[in-house]
């Protein structure tokens, strides 16, 4: 990514700043709001592009000159006439946040995924979006008036104890999860399905994620792969619903099935891997991986520099989406709305389109932002994603259905892209209509479902006795009878010649 | 205040109970209740009646064993040609086989992984292969510098008189000097065998995903399993404690050539 240096050292200001914020607030700085925001690593445009970066769309120049955080504090000033500090931290991973919460961090604005955003809802920890948040008719309110109806839908009909999520979540990126693989290896139709995982032509290469979420899901996709794939259940009346349960079964019997899968699996995959398996497909030492669609445009932008063309399939039976969020938290907004307001104009200056097309840019993932009537953000997927003019082999992409929702004219909102994208990060940037038709969320699993799940991946990885094959018992049971056999007749030796001596040498010491 | 010698040991003795005794009751306490904090044995029989415990123990016995044996097939002639050639710098010979040792650990495995990958292409196809070969690696030193130090104080003339009363050389080998250098093996056997039951970094970076014991304890305190994880961590140490005691009259008569002196 960009200067790791950088970043660093905006780690090391985060740091001071933090340090050194009880004093500035204290020092009467009474119209300074303090907004402090926790995001992922790596997460949000740091700016500072390179002059042959830029972004040129037809309908102006995208260019990230200086860090977002710095733009926004700039914008809210221009805008409210505030002025806002921001103290923005990150987070590695979903569980780190949550550590840091209960230890007892204090954060105004997080950006956790799906599942975390929904722990967070049943624990009663957020705070809900003000109305005027959802005011359509606010031109400054972005992330409403931009937001994907695809997205919005999903957000508008999950419920988590009665309450939809939208009132607590405004998304950021999101995605879905499928194989990235080598397509001189493997062919589309052995990665577009999740029984891949257990295709013993990959014997040892192939790499899921160390990640108990997202390889239960894929599991429970390999093992219910002929009730998914059956057309009776897939043009049943209430098809997403069901997929939406099947994919969600935690009950201890499908938890077993999973282990049971898994561990017989295990021997297929190259490695549990949490990062390396981007670098271990461009290297060639695996031919597919388990990918989330973000890191995937990121493995294929980053192959084809090597001259490398790997490609991205979403397995047949169902796909994950995913995707991360800003949510406020009660222990830091509650009784302040000076702070609030800050906090949803910082969702709303992340959506603004320009903004989003740095982020993307910067990131590598699909933010959750449409804005269909500003035409930015498909002009940046035209631009990053359409085919030459001179190109032969072209298909029509539609996006519709995340630019305009079901009901949009399917016309309106379509790429010509070259045959090969529909393979490539077009389609892990811009999930198809049909990708999105088998689509569905995994819910979080509460305290006990965790608890097995855990403990199911930890048995994974370990050897079951119950395969031991009979020679090993055999040869085991050869060795320790020798290695008795010669430390009881050592120490009879031992004691028959030694004995008296050591008799005698103790009563001498006393 | 009269300065006594046993004053001398205090500073340890605290060590002992901050670090070594206190610790120890808190793993008890944890091993023996549940997570209502209710006494329990069921930590126990679990561990015995779950066929995924028990196969990781008898894998990390597996991997231990081949280890130990490996490291003792090589580390046994190299340490017997050392101390009983003639060599006029033996110190400097000795410095090369601990020298490995002065390079940090981790960094020797990724130069041993890299290497490995050029051999075998994938080094995912031999986990336990890979494994033995970095714990060997990894361990051989320790084999060596013990047994180097109980052959080397053998008496020679223990072997000339053998050999006088027309014994042949490779029987006065096996009938006197084998015996004799036993508790050099068990010291080297010891310090091998045990600490790669549970080594799970050459694992890791070596890719084999298989948990040993060393993981298996970590995994069940990253999964908030605390009382899994001790009762793991007192059935391993109950299995070192049984190891010592069955080896301890083995070592007795030369407790002097114990090989830990030298490192």
């Amino acid at each position: 990514m960009k200067s790791k240096s950088f970043l660093s050292l905006l780690m090391v200001l985060c740091i001071l700043v933090s340090f050194s914020s009880p004093v500035m607030a204290a020092s009467g700085n009474s119209d300074e709001i303090v907004l402090r925001i926790c995001n992922w690593e790596e997460y949000i445009d740091e700016g500072e592009w390179e002059e042959d970066e830029v972004i040129d769309l037809e309908s102006g120049n995208v260019f990230g000159e200086n860090p977002m955080i710095g733009d926004f504090a700039d914008w809210y000033y221009e805008t409210y006439g505030k002025k806002v500090r921001v103290e923005y931290s990150t987070f590695g991973t979903n569980e780190d946040l949550y550590n840091m919460l209960t230890l007892g961090d204090v954060y105004d604005l997080v950006c956790p995924s799906e599942y975390m955003i929904m722990k967070l809802m049943t624990e009663n920890s957020l705070y809900p979006l003000s109305d005027a948040f959802f005011d359509e008719s606010n031109e400054n309110n972005y992330y409403i008036n931009g937001v994907s109806p695809y997205i919005r839908e999903i957000f508008e009909t999950h419920e988590i104890n009665g309450e939809t999520w939208d009132k607590y979540a405004a998304g950021y990126m999101w995605g879905v999860t499928g194989f990235v693989y080598n397509p001189e290896e493997v062919t589309y139709e052995e990665a577009s399905t999740w029984r891949m995982l257990g295709n013993k032509k990959f014997y040892r290469q192939l790499t899921v994620k160390d990640n108990v979420r997202d390889t239960y899901f894929a599991a429970v996709g390999a093992v219910k792969s002929d009730l998914l794939m059956d057309p009776a259940f897939r043009n049943s009346e209430d098809y997403l619903q069901r997929l939406q349960d099947e994919m969600n079964d935690t009950s201890p019997e499908m938890i077993a099935k999973v282990q049971d899968y898994l561990q017989s699996n295990k021997d297929n995959f190259y490695s549990f891997e949490t990062d390396s398996g981007k670098t271990d497909m461009v290297t060639g030492k695996v031919v597919a991986n388990f990918q989330w669609s973000g890191d995937a445009v990121y493995s294929l932008d980053q192959a084809e520099l090597d001259d490398c063309y790997l490609e991205f399939a979403v397995p047949e039976e169902s796909t994950n989406v995913y995707f991360d969020g800003w949510v406020m938290l009660r222990a830091g907004v509650e009784g302040d709305p000076d702070k609030q307001h800050a906090a949803e104009a910082f969702i709303n200056f992340m959506s603004r389109p320009d903004n989003v097309i740095r982020n993307m840019y910067y990131i590598g993932y699909t933010s959750v932002i449409a804005a269909p009537d500003d035409g930015r953000i498909f002009e940046y997927a035209e631009w990053n994603y359409a085919a030459d003019d001179d190109e032969e082999d072209t298909v029509e992409y539609s996006v519709a259905n995340f630019f305009a929702g079901e009901d949009a004219d399917p016309d309106d909102f379509v790429i010509t892209i070259s045959e090969d994208q529909l393979r490539r990060q077009m389609a892990a940037a811009y999930p198809s209509e049909e990708v999105l038709d088998r689509a569905c969320i995994m819910i979080y699993f509460d305290k006990e479902v965790s608890e097995l799940t855990n403990q199911m991946w930890i048995n994974v990885r370990c050897f079951n006795i119950n395969r031991v094959p009979v020679w090993a018992w055999i040869l085991a049971a050869i060795i320790v009878g020798v290695l008795v056999f010669f430390i009881i007749r050592g120490k009879r030796l031992a004691g028959a010649e030694y004995g008296e001596e050591r008799v005698q040498r103790r009563k001498d010491k006393e | 205040m009269k300065f006594s010698r046993k004053a001398l040991g205090i500073p340890y003795a605290i060590f002992l109970v901050l670090f070594v005794a206190a610790p120890l009751l808190v793993l008890i306490y944890f091993a023996f209740t549940n997570s209502n904090g209710e006494f329990t044995v069921s930590n126990l029989l679990g561990f015995f009646t779950d066929p995924n415990t028990l196969g990781t123990l008898c894998y990390s016995f597996a991997i231990a064993f081949v280890t130990t044996v490996v490291c003792l097939l090589l580390a046994y002639p190299t340490a017997y040609f050392l101390a009983t050639s003639g060599l006029s710098n033996k110190g400097a010979m000795i410095m090369i086989f601990i020298m490995p040792m002065w390079i940090n650990f981790s960094l020797r495995i990724t130069a041993l992984k890299e290497i490995l990958s050029i051999i075998e292409g994938n080094l995912a196809f031999y986990p336990f292969l890979n494994s033995v070969i970095g714990m060997v690696y990894d361990f051989l030193p320790f084999m060596i510098l013990p047994i180097y130090n109980t052959v080397s104080k053998l008496d020679p003339s223990l072997t000339e008189a053998a050999r006088d009363l027309g014994a042949t050389e490779w029987n006065a080998f096996l009938k006197v000097t084998l015996p004799l250098s036993i508790p050099g093996i068990v010291s080297g056997v010891s310090m091998v065998f045990l600490p790669s039951m549970t080594n799970y970094v050459v694992l890791d970076m070596l890719y084999n995903s298989t948990y040993i014991m060393g993981s298996l304890i970590g995994s069940y305190f990253s999964a908030y399993n605390w009382h899994g994880g001790s009762m793991i961590a007192l059935i391993l140490l109950g299995i070192i404690c049984l190891f010592t005691l069955a080896t301890d009259d083995l070592t007795e008569e030369e407790n002097a050539g114990r090989g830990g002196a030298l490192l």
